[in-house]
């Protein structure tokens, strides 16, 4: 641990490094190194277009700030770096300003945050009131009482909730990610979302005394966003949007893991604690690997076909195929399969859940057993959604060939995309692979910080338990590769006979076919979604196909954000009606408002000198 | 060394079993309607054969249609090492390994899902849509049921849970076992693509999902997907067995007997089923499927119950 302090006028500035935050700052330096060489050549197209030095201002300011953010040992710095991580993210987002639809999720983005900012301004006020200081090693040796702990977490939840996208909160998410360019998109979902993450670890860190229900709390919340996230996934049929979505199905799982450490925290068992805090950071990581990996191929498929609607494409791979695999790679590791990093750290949040199954009370295991049955839901429909996203984007035939229009030979083994783009997704691909099969290293720095979580002297935790079963993972897995390649070789090296020339697909004596007649993204979500309509609202509009001689018909279907249509927008609604009511009815002369100042100061007066 | 040979004298006993299982069952099937039926080695002498044809792919194809038999056979594969002959320990156990378990058998729905949908047929799309749709359902039910069983064997490794070499006590945990095991019976039918959830005699008229899926392959890539097919109801029929046989005889040979007598017994059952059942229509399988989830979740309360 290395802590240096020094002066400057304005308060302390002082920045401490900790276990904890190299977890962030790790995946934030690869993150941003990856991002920043993918916009190099991402951004080409617009140079002369438009001025790109506002942009590379605002990226270079957003770098610094999140570094503040996660290094700042002391309160103003903290919010200080938190505001200018806004703002510079604000201005990121709008970068295509002339479209009005990406100022409203601008904006919106803007609100969301701001509103999460006043709940923290409150948390420290409160924070800082019971320890007599705003720097964190001060206010971590006060010890609150369970009261102001509940409050200062419910203030948490909801200030690093927006930031990160906890269910009902996430709404800015799913606007903001489409409207920005692919490698802010990509910024935005692997690294500035886990800072709420961050801030969330950071007062579990410094408050050891919240009671027992935050525990239980944030476990639900992570269920709860988990399987919301992925079920709006299932629905969206506009890349960047579905992806969005998955973001908040994942940082459900790391609040699982949290949820889950921290009940391990308040029963005494210190390695469940330090391993569903693990499980959560390890994911941290992993999720800001595979999700920049796939907004970047996102980003290239759409650069491409210029569009993000799913269910106009098909046959991408054979136009794409170096960003089809990399998309594939990206897909099975959040999918959280064997062989990639994804399913390394679900195994640590498992692996928690599992042993506070079998060592929890009574009232603990049942939550850990609703965890279990929740993850693995996830994992099912995430599988789901991204067999339905690869499928119907990259596999079969060109739905609309006015959009993936095939001008490449078969022969052709050149990259499909700027060797700039492609550098950086591969780096990145290769680091899901490393992770996944090669762990070691980050798994010991994810256990260290977890036990830094624990609060426990980290001498009395043994992880040799968790260590010897990633081990035989490891080797599982290596003996995965190994039969695949035994099994290869037999399918290959001992036919005797070359394969046929290529046909057609066998369609059981069909020979009407178009690639129209493909199934779809919403056909295939379809079943699922309509079996869970009582908690999602799905909507289909146009009608079905009627009579022999059937006139021209169309169907669309899809999810709408419960949260979005139903709490916010009636809630804003509302507000803005009294804000209207108030603005009519208001006294419209300056002299009056001078009056008021008058009587405010007079007031003020008055409360010094009583 | 020794754990080389376990692994060999495991395949050689899973891979010789699995076919064998699935011509048990084909023979009951005619059995019961009384015919004579193919014989006992049927399925050999068909793997054989598709072994020596040719592969014929589609030109809609890529890389994932050629990928996919290689993944689901070999995770198959490696997953008949997860499963205890009885009181032979399995060569594949770990603190944990049911997790392994069920995210191997997550990738290989993944890349049989996908290499339905490279065909570009909208059949195939169907029944990757309903795999996708069935799974949610069934891997939900096994994590009930694996719940159940780590609680009642205090571990969370598959050999330990299913009570590999000292049976969990009938007297003692009855009721909750008995739900576990039939609801892990509706798990195996669903996840092989059995009556009453699937049909898997024909290709077109009756099958709705695995056999759609896999509609296109020809040749040692077929081979490969039938043979993943018999692995994995070898590998659920193994889950079960050490479940329901609660005699141990502590040596190899006559536990082998045992084991392999009660996963011809479970072939023989699920031929019986498929003789005098007719496969369910498919918006009503959601239910059977939440029936086996309720049966593994009032088998959780009985354990929770019995805690107290």
């Amino acid at each position: 641990m290395i802590r240096f302090a020094w002066q400057v006028p304005f308060g302390e500035f002082s920045l401490k490094l900790d276990p904890l935050n190299l977890i962030f700052l790790l995946s934030i330096a690869v993150v941003t190194l990856c991002a920043g060489l993918y916009a190099g050549s991402y951004m080409r197209a617009y140079r002369g277009v438009r001025s790109l030095a506002a942009h590379a201002f605002f990226f270079s300011v957003l770098i610094l700030s999140l570094v503040l953010v996660v290094t700042a040992n002391h309160v103003l710095l903290f919010l200080g770096a938190w505001e200018l991580m806004a703002v510079a993210t604000y201005f990121l987002i709008i970068f295509h300003e002339e479209k009005n639809s990406v100022r409203r999720s601008g904006f919106l983005y803007l609100i969301a945050t701001h509103c999460g900012t006043f709940c923290l301004l409150a948390m420290f006020f409160l924070m800082a009131q019971a320890a007599g200081s705003m720097d964190f090693d001060r206010i971590a040796a006060t010890a609150f009482s369970p009261a102001a702990a509940s409050v200062i977490f419910i203030l948490a939840l909801l200030g690093f909730g927006v930031k990160a996208g906890f269910f009902p909160l996430h709404i800015w998410l799913p606007h903001a990610h489409p409207a920005a360019p692919s490698h802010v998109s990509a910024l935005l979902s692997g690294v500035a979302i886990k800072i709420g993450i961050y801030g969330l670890c950071r007062i579990i860190a410094i408050v050891p005394t919240l009671p027992d229900w935050c525990g239980y709390f944030l476990l639900m919340i992570g269920v709860v966003s988990g399987l919301m996230g992925v079920l709006y996934a299932l629905g969206q049929h506009e890349l960047k949007k579905f992806l969005a979505y998955h973001s908040v199905e994942n940082i459900g799982i790391i609040a699982l893991g949290l949820g889950v450490g921290l009940l391990g925290r308040t029963h005494q068992q210190p390695f469940i604690a330090a391993l569903g805090f693990a499980g959560g950071l390890f994911h941290v990581l992993n999720h800001s690997l595979f999700k920049a990996l796939l907004f970047f191929s996102a980003g290239a498929v759409m650069r491409k076909t210029g569009t993000g609607a799913i269910d106009q494409m098909g046959g991408v791979a054979k136009l794409m195929p170096w960003t089809s695999g990399l998309f594939l790679i990206g897909a099975l590791s959040i999918c959280g399969l064997p062989l990639f990093n994804g399913f390394v750290s679900e195994f640590f949040v498992y692996f928690a859940l599992f042993q506070g199954l079998l060592l929890f009370p009574l009232k603990s295991a049942a939550f850990c057993a609703i965890g279990i049955l929740s993850l693995a839901l996830m994992g099912c429909l995430a599988l789901a959604c991204f067999t339905k996203v690869y499928g119907i984007v990259f596999l079969g035939e060109a739905r609309n060939p006015d959009v993936v229009t095939s001008t490449r030979s078969p022969q052709d083994r050149g990259l499909d995309l700027p060797a700039g783009m492609f550098f950086p997704m591969l780096v990145l691909a290769g680091l899901c692979i490393w992770i996944g099969l090669c762990p070691w290293f980050i798994a010991r720095l994810t256990w260290q910080a977890g036990t830094y979580l624990t609060a426990v002297n980290p001498a009395f935790i043994s992880g040799q338990k968790i260590f010897s079963a990633l081990g035989q993972v490891i080797a599982v897995s290596f003996g995965l590769l190994g039969i695949m390649t035994m099994v290869l070789l037999f399918q290959r090296i001992g036919s005797r006979i070359a394969a046929l020339p290529r046909r057609e697909t066998w369609r059981c004596g069909f020979s009407g076919f178009t690639p129209r007649l493909q199934y779809t993204a919403a056909s295939f979500a379809r079943s699922i979604l309509e079996c869970l309509k009582t908690i999602l609202v799905f909507r289909k509009t146009g009608s079905a196909v009627l009579g022999e001689f059937p006139a021209r018909v169309s169907l669309a279907s899809g999810v709408h954000d419960a949260a979005e249509d139903f709490v916010f927008r009636p809630f804003y609604g509302r507000l803005r009606d009294l804000a209207k009511g108030i603005q009519k009815n208001r006294l419209r002369y300056t002299q009056v408002y001078l009056i008021y100042i008058l009587f405010f100061l007079v007031f003020l007066i008055v409360l010094k000198f009583r | 060394m020794l754990l080389l040979k376990s692994i060999v004298l495991q395949w050689l006993y899973v891979g010789l079993m699995a076919p064998f299982l699935c011509g048990v069952i084909i023979k009951t099937k005619a059995l019961v309607v009384g015919r004579v039926g193919p014989p006992l080695f049927q399925p050999f002498y068909d793997l054989l054969k598709l072994t020596r044809k040719q592969n014929v792919y589609s030109q809609t194809t890529t890389f994932i249609f050629r990928c996919a038999p290689v993944v689901v056979l070999s995770s198959l594969l490696i997953l008949s090492l997860f499963i205890p002959l009885i009181s032979q320990p399995a060569p594949i156990r770990f603190a944990g390994d049911i997790l392994m378990f069920v995210y191997l058998l997550g990738i290989g729905r993944f890349f049989l899902i996908a290499s339905s949908f490279d065909t570009g047929f909208s059949f195939a799309g169907m029944g990757a849509s309903r795999e996708a749709f069935f799974s949610c359902f069934t891997e939900v039910a096994f994590f009930m049921n694996l719940i159940i069983l780590a609680l009642l064997a205090q571990s969370i490794s598959l050999s330990q849970m299913i009570g590999a070499s000292t049976p969990l006590s009938w007297p003692l945990f009855g009721p909750a076992l008995i739900l576990v095991v039939s609801s892990l019976f509706l798990i195996l039918l669903a996840e092989n693509g059995r009556i009453p959830v699937d049909d898997p005699a024909t290709h077109l008229e009756l099958t709705m999902i695995h056999e759609v899926m896999i509609l296109d392959y020809s040749g040692r890539d077929l081979a490969a997907m039938l043979y993943g097919a018999m692995l994995k109801f070898l590998i659920f029929a193994g889950i079960l067995v050490p479940l329901l046989v609660p005699v141990r005889l502590g040596q190899a040979f006559p536990d082998l007997l045992v084991f392999t007598a009660g996963l011809i017994a479970i072939a023989v059952l699920v031929g019986i089923i498929e003789s005098i059942m007719a496969r369910l229509r498919l918006n009503r399988v959601r239910h059977l499927l939440l029936a086996a989830f309720a049966l593994a979740f009032f088998g959780f309360i009985v354990t929770l119950w019995s805690r107290l």
